[in-house]
């Protein structure tokens, strides 16, 4: 047994070795003029994780956030849940148009950034900031109740009852929206290009009504839409909780307690680590000596140049993924052995899964800060001419991105405190989680160095990804 | 472009500064770990003492 720990150890030591150095693929940061070395700060990171570890298991001695409270503060008009539902169809619809009608240069059409920045980015910060925000706007869901709506009152019949969604099911459709939605971002040679970013939303919303005609609105909205589940998860670190037509107010990070992990669920946190890190990892120096000898090899084999790269960089996500669900998997292999629990390896990784969000969440902001702080800004004229044909309806065609208003060291400390955050809040929830799964205190610490070194092994990947940019 | 990425040596070098936390976490782990499991060995089994009578 202790050889295999010890193998083990090695080998999730080892891990991050066999990894190259990455830089960030949208990152439009200037050079940082920082008074330390960068790796420096992965030495803080891990103090400060250390530390938090060691405070947790002294001053945290009873489950706090398992059973989390909620009190009502605020009853919602009833109006609000139509008008965020027709607005968030009118965004769909112009995104649409844009991307169909309006100008193939993607800086000048506002489906793009509309999609990789406010939609992909921005909503995933405001989920966690605002609770569920996304279920209020969430287009295919919004057409699909209207149309539930009209159909009960103008029929005489009543409409068929849902199928039973299958349990095996869980949220696989979810993790493999998102693994498509990054393959779209990251490998797809036309993903710049608006008419396709345009055909493919329409696609996505298609594959939406089929999933909700089955298995009834909300329950395909809980599993089975990608994005629904995306931002649903980062919407449980909320303090704030929307839930029919009233607002709530519960403990940060207590949301994510209560999420059932279903089959699915760890491989969708996975991806979204994953393909995160892949997009800072395919930035990188070594990819960048890999990737054409992967598409050279694959073009003397008979593939298109396009078709090669496409293929090449397809393998390199799905290994970052499944490198991100090897880590995972590790540490709760130690995890379990530690705690010399009943559950198995599998159980229980779906009960620890949550930890996975925050991390999930603090990949986001840390590698995409910059896009959003910088392309964010291209809304103001993208407003104002979204098909970019000269018109200018808010009066702001005009304006343009400001790259100094914030600095790049202030980027670097926003990016290093997302990332330290995020592990911490994954920290407190995995010792929270610790405490009901393992009745003896001390048995519970001991199975937490393990999810201590995997939240070590997660800081060093990420800030080793970000130290790379512009380096 | 015919370079190998093992070329690049010292700059690997410089990136496994990355790596020491980790190597080092996981090293006091199972060090720990074997401790823990030596110090568990070595208590005495409740069954095995006399009943107080």
């Amino acid at each position: 047994m202790h050889r295999r720990r010890v193998l083990a150890a090695l080998l999730l030591a080892g891990a991050l070795v066999v990894v190259p150095e990455a830089a960030l693929a949208h990152g439009l940061v200037g050079r940082e003029d920082l008074p330390i070395p960068k790796w420096l700060f992965l030495y803080g990171a891990v103090a400060v994780l250390v530390v938090s570890f060691v405070g947790l298991a002294i001053l945290w001695p009873r489950p706090r956030l398992e059973q989390p409270s909620q009190r009502r503060i605020a009853s919602l008009p009833r109006l609000l849940d139509p008008l965020c539902g027709a607005i968030g169809v009118a965004l769909f619809v112009l995104v649409v148009l844009a991307g169909l009608t309006g100008s193939q240069t993607s800086t000048n059409n506002i489906a793009p950034t509309f999609i990789y920045v406010v939609f992909w980015v921005g909503l995933a910060v405001a989920s966690m900031l605002f609770g569920d925000v996304f279920k209020a706007f969430n287009p295919w869901r919004s057409i699909a109740r209207a149309v539930a709506a009209i159909a009960s009152k103008a029929g005489s019949k009543q409409l068929p009852a849902p199928m039973t969604y299958p349990v095996w099911l869980g949220r696989w459709p979810a993790a493999a929206g998102i693994l498509a939605f990054a393959w779209v971002e990251l490998v797809y040679s036309g993903r710049g290009d608006p008419s396709n970013l345009a055909v493919l939303a329409l696609a996505y919303a298609a594959v939406q009504f089929v999933g909700m005609s089955l298995y009834g609105i909300e329950t395909w909205n809980r599993y089975g839409d990608a994005f629904g589940v995306y931002f649903g998860l980062f919407a449980r670190m909320s303090p704030l909780h929307w839930e029919r037509g009233t607002l709530h107010r519960r403990t940060a990070l207590g949301g994510l307690t209560t999420l059932d992990a279903v089959p699915g669920t760890v491989a969708l946190l996975c991806t979204m680590i994953g393909t995160t890190s892949f997009d800072g990892f395919q930035g990188g120096p070594l990819w960048g000596e890999i990737a054409p000898r992967m598409t050279d090899s694959l073009h003397d084999i008979g593939f298109g140049q396009a078709a090669a790269l496409e293929i090449a960089f397809t393998i390199g996500l799905i290994t970052v993924v499944a490198f991100v669900a090897g880590l995972y998997r590790l540490g709760v292999w130690g995890m379990r052995n530690a705690g010399a629990s009943r559950l198995s390896t599998d159980e229980l990784g779906a009960r620890f899964v949550h930890t996975l969000v925050p991390i999930a969440l603090a990949y986001v902001v840390a590698h995409y800060f910059s896009l959003l702080a910088y392309q964010g800004q291209a809304l103001l004229y993208l407003a104002s001419d979204p098909l970019g044909s000269g018109a200018n309806v808010f009066g702001s065609a005009s304006t343009t991105i400001d790259y100094t208003w914030i600095s790049a060291n202030a980027i670097w400390y926003v990016q290093v405190a997302a990332l330290v955050l995020g592990h911490v809040a994954g920290l407190i929830l995995a010792h929270d989680r610790a405490l009901v799964t393992f009745t003896e205190g001390r048995v519970a610490t001991r199975s937490q160095y393990w999810m201590l070194a995997v939240m070590i092994a997660f800081t060093s990947l990420g800030l080793w990804l970000l130290s790379a940019a512009n380096s | 472009m015919s370079s190998l990425p093992l070329a690049h040596v010292s700059h690997w070098l410089v990136q496994l500064l990355y790596v020491v936390p980790v190597v080092i976490v996981v090293g006091a782990l199972a060090i720990t770990s074997i401790r823990d499991r030596r110090a568990e060995r070595s208590m005495p089994d409740p069954a095995d003492e006399p009943a107080v009578r």
